[in-house]
């Protein structure tokens, strides 16, 4: 591994130990992650991609000094995680989704003056730097006001703010934009693109396809604990260039059928999305339209609605690489 | 010129270490005045025991009632130590903030240490509060017998006390059974302490295990300088044992914090969720 990176994993792996049973109590293992190696350039928008319980998160709290690795080793700035971590959290900024991890009886700047002196940043440039960053995460006039009275969305700007006040030279995202609304989450993908520009290296967790394809220049899909593919978007979506999509809209849709459709032989994967009371069923087969009648005979008696064939997308490149778990 | 530069980076060092500590203080009383328990543990609680007293040994003289104002300042200093100090970390992790403060720079010792400042702060306001009780509302003329001793034993038990709650606050995370006995520790040790009556009224059996438990010197000091007049060499030795139970407590911290943080971040408990 080259020192121009900016994270180095080397086959990191990370075993929970949990104890089951009250009077024979015995030790459950869950292996979280089993074994994760990649790299990401200085400067570079990394992101992570993988269903629930796949080991992203594990993966990131190991990258940030948060977690002790089972096996395997981390670098970041090319400090060790373990060995070196007070050198790593002088360098890096951290976001967890969610609103936890801020004090809510303060208000917003007491939040940030309060963290500003835990990264030792020097009060005169503290004073600076909040306004600043308040203005930077659309939080301008309202940082006076406590937390507790803040939107979900408010908090997890605060939460970008309270990262970036050390200026960090690598990010962790875990999952920034769960749970804010569609515009929230549009706000904050831009304030991602401008902390791209100032060529921060980050590392972005993200559920949504269409943001990882928006921000990131290289993806690792990971899946059970394993980094199933790693490239560019374009090219992980030349993984099924070879596939069209027949996306059916059906009603109660059982799951037996759903193994059915799943069964045929030319069908390579299939994923259900639940839209109020629809269901989509996204078929992938390297038959396109013309599997359309067999699909829709294995759906026979079902009310279906709109049909479509089309091109594979990065979600599609995504199911296909993680078994169709999503 | 090494030694000049080393010198300027320690200084910074150190400046910086407390600024956050006073920081970490102030947004720590910041919130404590927003939380209806801790109000209760540090004021309430202490002006109902001085109350008690003030009606019960009011008859006694100046010196019982500045024993009262003493003994139930220390009543609420130990509370907020033991209920405040002790869960200063597993209050953090239960408001998911743990995370974040494990992935700063500064260490958590310090924070805690500065945690523990503002708990000192807030529960050395009993005391004015049992002090300004008896003097405005029963109206008795009290005065301290040698205030400047007394300043300086107030200050040697606020060192104490914060080392002791150093010690108490990783053994809480790491030991959540011994948390279930936090209440149990309460009472025994206003007793066992003489912060409220001398010791001396307690079976001979017991000195000895008073002796083991700092807040006794404490009390031993602040009551010897505030309404007994004890002479210096009493007070001296006070002093010299809570110094010595504050270096022993500081040593024995520093370890539990190393040994707790390493054990948080392989069994995965900084956070609840």
């Amino acid at each position: 591994m080259q020192n121009s990176y900016a994270i180095e994993v080397d086959h990191l792996r990370r075993i929970y130990r949990t104890t089951v049973g009250v009077f024979r109590r015995s030790i459950k293992e869950v292996v979280a992650v089993e074994d994760v190696s990649f790299c990401v350039a200085a400067g570079e928008l990394f992101g992570l991609l993988g269903p629930n319980g796949a080991g992203k998160t594990t993966t990131v709290k190991m990258l940030t000094t948060l977690l002790i690795p089972t096996q395997g080793a981390a670098r970041v700035m090319g400090h060790d995680v373990v060995k070196g971590a007070k050198e790593v959290q002088k360098r890096i900024g951290f976001i967890f989704g969610g609103e936890r991890g801020l004090y809510w009886r303060l208000s917003g700047i007491d939040n940030l003056r309060y963290f500003a002196s835990l990264y030792h940043v020097d009060p005169d440039v503290a004073k600076q730097r909040i306004p600043y960053l308040l203005d930077l995460v659309g939080l301008h006039g309202r940082g006076d006001e406590r937390v507790e009275g803040y939107s979900r969305g408010m908090k997890q700007r605060l939460h970008v703010a309270r990262t970036l006040l050390h200026d960090p030279e690598v990010l962790f995202l875990d999952e920034p934009t769960i749970g804010l609304d569609p515009v929230g989450a549009r706000e904050f993908r831009q304030v991602i693109r401008n902390l791209q520009s100032e060529r921060k290296t980050i590392l972005l967790t993200t559920h949504y396809m269409f943001e990882a394809d928006q921000l990131c220049q290289r993806i690792g899909v990971i899946n059970h604990g394993r980094i199933v593919a790693l490239d560019t978007p374009e090219n992980l979506k030349r993984h099924v260039s070879d596939l069209s999509v027949i996306e059916i809209e059906a009603f109660g849709v059982p799951a037996t059928t759903i193994d059915k459709v799943k069964a045929l032989p030319f069908v390579d994967a299939v994923h259900v999305e639940n839209r109020d009371q629809k269901q989509a069923l996204m078929i992938q087969s390297p038959r396109g339209s013309e599997a359309v009648p067999d699909v829709m005979a294995t759906l026979n008696g079902l009310r279906v609605g709109r049909v479509i064939v089309r091109e594979p997308t990065l979600e599609d490149a995504y199911v296909r690489l993680v078994g169709g778990t999503a | 010129m090494t030694t000049l530069t080393q010198r300027a980076t320690w200084r910074a060092s150190w400046r910086a270490n407390w600024r956050t500590i006073w920081m970490v203080a102030e947004m720590s009383l910041r919130q404590m005045v927003m939380d209806g328990f801790i109000i209760f543990t540090v004021l309430v609680q202490p002006l109902l025991i001085a109350l008690l007293g003030l009606w019960m040994l009011g008859d006694k003289g100046p010196d019982y009632i500045m024993f009262v104002v003493v003994g139930s300042g220390l009543t609420g200093l130990w509370s907020s130590l033991l209920f405040i100090g002790g869960n200063s970390i597993n209050v953090e992790r239960w408001s998911g903030t743990l995370e974040t403060l494990v992935g700063v720079p500064t260490p958590l010792t310090l924070i805690v240490l500065g945690k523990n400042v503002a708990n000192i702060i807030q529960s050395l306001a009993s005391m004015v509060v049992a002090y300004l009780l008896a003097v405005v509302l029963f109206g008795y003329q009290i005065q301290f017998s040698q205030p400047l001793l007394f300043a300086v034993s107030i200050l040697f038990t606020i060192i104490a006390f914060v080392s002791f709650a150093l010690v108490l606050a990783p053994i809480f995370v790491m030991n959540p059974g011994v948390q279930a006995w936090q209440n149990a520790m309460e009472f025994p040790v206003y007793i066992l302490c003489g912060f409220l009556f001398p010791i001396a009224l307690l079976p001979s059996a017991l000195t000895p295990l008073s002796y083991l438990l700092p807040p006794y010197w404490a009390a031993r000091a602040l009551h010897g300088t505030s309404s007994a007049n004890a002479p210096l060499e009493e007070i001296l030795l006070c002093w010299a044992m809570m110094l010595l139970f504050s270096a022993i407590y500081l040593f024995v911290s520093s370890r539990l914090f190393a040994k707790m943080l390493i054990k948080v971040r392989t069994d995965a408990t900084l956070d609840v969720t």
